[in-house]
């Protein structure tokens, strides 16, 4: 895990230390040397087992993909945001760069925690470099409020968490994930564990997010420069999706009766945020959206418990976190060309940008979880489960799958096909680092196609 | 102001607070309070402004009220009790009074009334040491006493931090607003002090290193309200980087260090199964994020041409010396992972 760490840590000092000429080259080639390193994660013991294990920090079949998905990510940000930031004093793209990185170090210390109150510290410490990305490199005003909603929707969820978690320690002693799982069951039979079951989880819910709780996600996505809304959609979603995984081991036997208003508030989400995609005008909201519908059969996955759901989440994650991270690139191509998020502004790009138009088709097709891509995958065992857990989801789910077909060929045919209009003639062409971007994102999803077993997690 | 009349004063208000510190008998602490009173008036002065007067004024006459009540108090308790000393008040009469009388001295809810118009007709360097060096002595006599009444500790502690944090949301004083923050933060050291007094004082300590900072920040700045903070990237684009993470810390975000007292004073509260105590404490903490957030917006994450509230104060050099506020604003930002240290060190202590 040092091995990870440490380079990363020492990414901070090459920022500030770098001439300007080759600030961003070196912390491309350095993050993503880091990156291909991670991938070693991946080839270790997978048997249900923790492996680079000391006291303070372990991985295991669950983080294990998260933590390859983080570091992989911090080069394509790198990446996306060379452009925009180019006008900026070398200084502010110093800071800028610095902030994506601790980023970084907090996300994987995030993950690779072993201890509940390192990951809750370490999930609370995520947000603030969050902010300020969002708050300061945002494009229009509104991103005032969007930092406001995004701190306090996750801290109002996530503090409740904190007491949870304390008034778990006097009762168990303990709270590390190496023996919750071996430990013996809590006595949950009163009146309060029930308010502090919902305690434990709905930091992870509102993070996730839920249909009810998911204010802040369209606007924290529209407002956040091209970095800010590729590390929230690809990463921090999945975040609480994680802890959800790792602490609903402990919540049994209460799960099985009141996850029911979870499960439907998430399966509704599904339907509900997909149908508001297909009345949207603005690109990067309805990315947004599709975030939140995707998340939401995350969240039913793993609100049901069983294996397959547990590892249908996984899987959708992973497979969610590469297609909306290259999805919010492909609008941001189009942001920095007409510096306007309307669809309608820009359309008939296939005449114009037809490489592009590729990848659009590519990226939009895996929205949708096309077969034999991971984002199928994942969707198909957490209905199935759904199914098996409960007939009736099938409506919700069936119907989910339709409209996310719906907005996403919406979203492709508005774009891409069609008459082109007047603002899009002068735009100019595409630039090899935004093939890299796209490539780089698509690359680990066919991969993945070949050995899904990769990112199945423990449960399979 | 003349040196010699400075030194004089600075010295009164040192020796009121060592005396109280070591005194045992309870018209020593009560003298020690009274000299840190009459020293810092005419620091509060100085500069003969009518809103410094009259801020001086009210000091005096709410000081001096809870330093009569003290006086009645132990007075009481001497003739109930036959002795004069500190931690010997067992009777709940006098307790309940030495309570409330040091609960105005300093300034905790529903006593609080007068801390946001005191500290607002100061300079920032006489608010700093109205926020921190005036703080230490009542807690002194606070911590030594301990009261036993949990209703009484806990609503003040309770009401100190709703109220510090719904009084501070609609300002633009930034004196204003580190008032209520102080009361919201004396909240949070009052609720824990019936269970485990070294950790009110571990609160009082990364209190006072916060708040330190916070007023050096804005003295460096030359600024008393939100407007002329925004041209701060221009003169200073470090401190204008830094302070949003002091204010984060005075908020009690992890990872910085002004999470430390909130998460040991919940880990005691849930201890002790005060649970939904602990969950209104940790949720009150979100009403003053959102005016230190505020604050942060206002220095940092608006730049002009985007901000168009901005005015633009004098560019004059500054020179204020830059150590105290490196070194707390250091201390503020990093302790955190350096808790065990902390508390292997104040924990033996009180």
């Amino acid at each position: 895990m040092l091995m990870i760490l440490t380079p990363t840590m020492m990414l901070l000092p090459m920022i500030w230390l770098s001439s300007s000429a080759h600030l961003w080259a070196s912390v491309l080639a350095h993050s993503m040397t880091i990156a291909l390193v991670s991938l070693s994660w991946l080839c270790l013991p997978m048997e249900a087992g923790w492996s680079s294990l000391n006291s303070f920090i372990a991985t295991d079949p669950l983080s294990t993909p998260l933590l390859v998905l983080t570091c992989w990510l911090l080069p394509l940000m790198i990446l996306a945001s060379q452009n925009h930031m180019a006008k900026e004093p070398i200084n502010r793209q110093r800071v800028y760069i610095s902030l994506l990185t601790s980023l970084q170090i907090f996300l994987i210390l995030a993950f690779g925690a072993t201890e509940m109150i390192m990951f809750y510290v370490m999930f609370e410490a995520t947000l603030i470099p969050t902010l300020i990305i969002i708050t300061r490199w945002g494009n229009q005003t509104e991103r005032l409020n969007a930092g406001i909603y995004f701190l306090f929707y996750t801290l109002a969820g996530s503090l409740p968490l904190l007491v949870a978690l304390l008034v778990l320690q006097n009762s168990t002693g303990s709270l590390s994930f190496l023996t919750t799982q071996f430990s013996p069951p809590l006595q949950l039979h009163t009146e309060a564990s029930k308010i502090w079951w919902a305690g434990c989880l709905l930091a992870f819910l509102v993070k996730m997010p839920l249909y009810g709780a998911h204010l802040w996600l369209p606007k924290a996505h529209v407002e956040a420069p091209i970095a800010g809304s590729m590390i929230l959609a690809a990463v921090l979603l999945k975040l609480g999706g994680y802890g959800m995984m790792r602490i609903i081991i402990i919540l049994d036997p209460l799960t099985k009766q009141l996850s029911y208003p979870f499960i439907i508030l998430a399966l509704w989400g599904v339907v509900m945020t997909g149908s508001i995609c297909l009345r949207q005008t603005d690109l990067k909201s309805l990315i947004a959206y599709s975030s939140v519908s995707h998340m939401g059969l995350v969240a039913a996955g793993i609100l049901i418990q069983t294996p397959w759901g547990f590892t249908g989440a996984l899987i959708l994650m992973i497979a969610h976190g590469l297609t909306s991270s290259a999805l919010f690139c492909l609008a941001n191509t189009n942001y920095e060309r007409t510096h306007s998020r309307t669809m309608l502004l820009a359309r008939g790009l296939q005449m114009v940008l037809p490489l592009l138009a590729t990848w659009w088709f590519l990226f939009t097709l895996a929205n949708l979880a096309l077969p034999p891509l991971p984002n199928l995958m994942g969707e198909l065992m957490i209905i199935s489960s759904l199914f098996n857990w409960s007939n009736w989801t099938l409506l919700l789910t069936g119907a989910g799958t339709l409209i996310t077909a719906s907005y996403s060929l919406h979203m492709f045919l508005t774009t891409q096909r069609g008459p082109i209009t007047s603002p899009v003639l002068a735009i100019e062409p595409t630039h090899t680092r935004e093939h890299l971007l796209m490539i780089l994102h698509l690359l680990p999803l066919l991969l993945l196609i070949l050995k899904p077993a990769l990112i199945w997690g423990w449960a399979l | 102001m003349n040196p010699y009349v400075l030194s004089i004063l600075l010295m009164g208000l040192g020796l009121g607070t060592t005396v109280t510190f070591a005194s045992s008998h309870w018209l020593l602490a009560w003298m020690g309070l009274e000299m840190n009173t009459l020293a810092i008036l005419p620091l509060m002065a100085q500069h003969h402004h009518p809103r410094a007067v009259e801020a001086a004024t009210k000091y005096f006459l709410i000081q001096s009220a809870a330093a009569a009540t003290i006086l009645f108090a132990s007075s009481t308790n001497a003739w109930l009790s036959g002795q004069w000393d500190i931690q010997h008040i067992t009777h709940p009469l006098p307790t309940v009074m030495i309570t409330i009388a040091l609960s105005l001295k300093l300034g905790l809810a529903p006593l609080h009334a007068w801390l946001p118009e005191v500290v607002q007709g100061l300079d920032l360097t006489t608010g700093l040491v109205l926020s921190t060096w005036q703080k230490l002595a009542p807690f002194a006599l606070l911590l030594q006493i301990s009261p036993e009444i949990p209703l009484l500790i806990t609503s003040l502690g309770l009401i100190s931090m709703l109220a510090g944090g719904w009084g501070g949301l609609n300002h633009t004083q930034l004196r204003k607003v580190l008032a209520y923050s102080s009361v919201a933060h004396l909240g949070w050291m009052m609720v824990v002090m019936q269970f485990s007094t070294s950790l009110t004082a571990l609160a009082l300590l990364m209190y006072v290193i916060m708040t330190t900072s916070a007023f050096l920040t804005f003295k460096l700045l030359k600024s008393t309200d939100m407007n002329s903070l925004a041209m701060s990237w221009a003169k200073t684009p470090s401190v204008t980087a830094l302070a949003p993470m002091m204010l984060l810390s005075l908020g009690g975000l992890p990872p910085l260090s002004g999470f430390l007292p909130k998460w040991l004073i919940i880990q005691e509260l849930t201890k002790q199964e005060l649970g939904l105590v602990a969950t209104v404490a940790a949720l009150s903490a979100l009403l003053s994020l959102f005016f230190y957030l505020r604050v942060c917006y206002c220095l940092t994450f608006t730049s002009s041409p985007n901000n168009l509230a901005g005015v633009a104060p004098w560019r004059l050099e500054s020179k204020q010396i830059s150590l105290p506020l490196a070194t707390s604003t250091s201390l503020s930002i990093l302790l955190l992972p350096i808790s065990p240290a902390i508390l292997s060190l104040t924990l033996p202590l009180f």
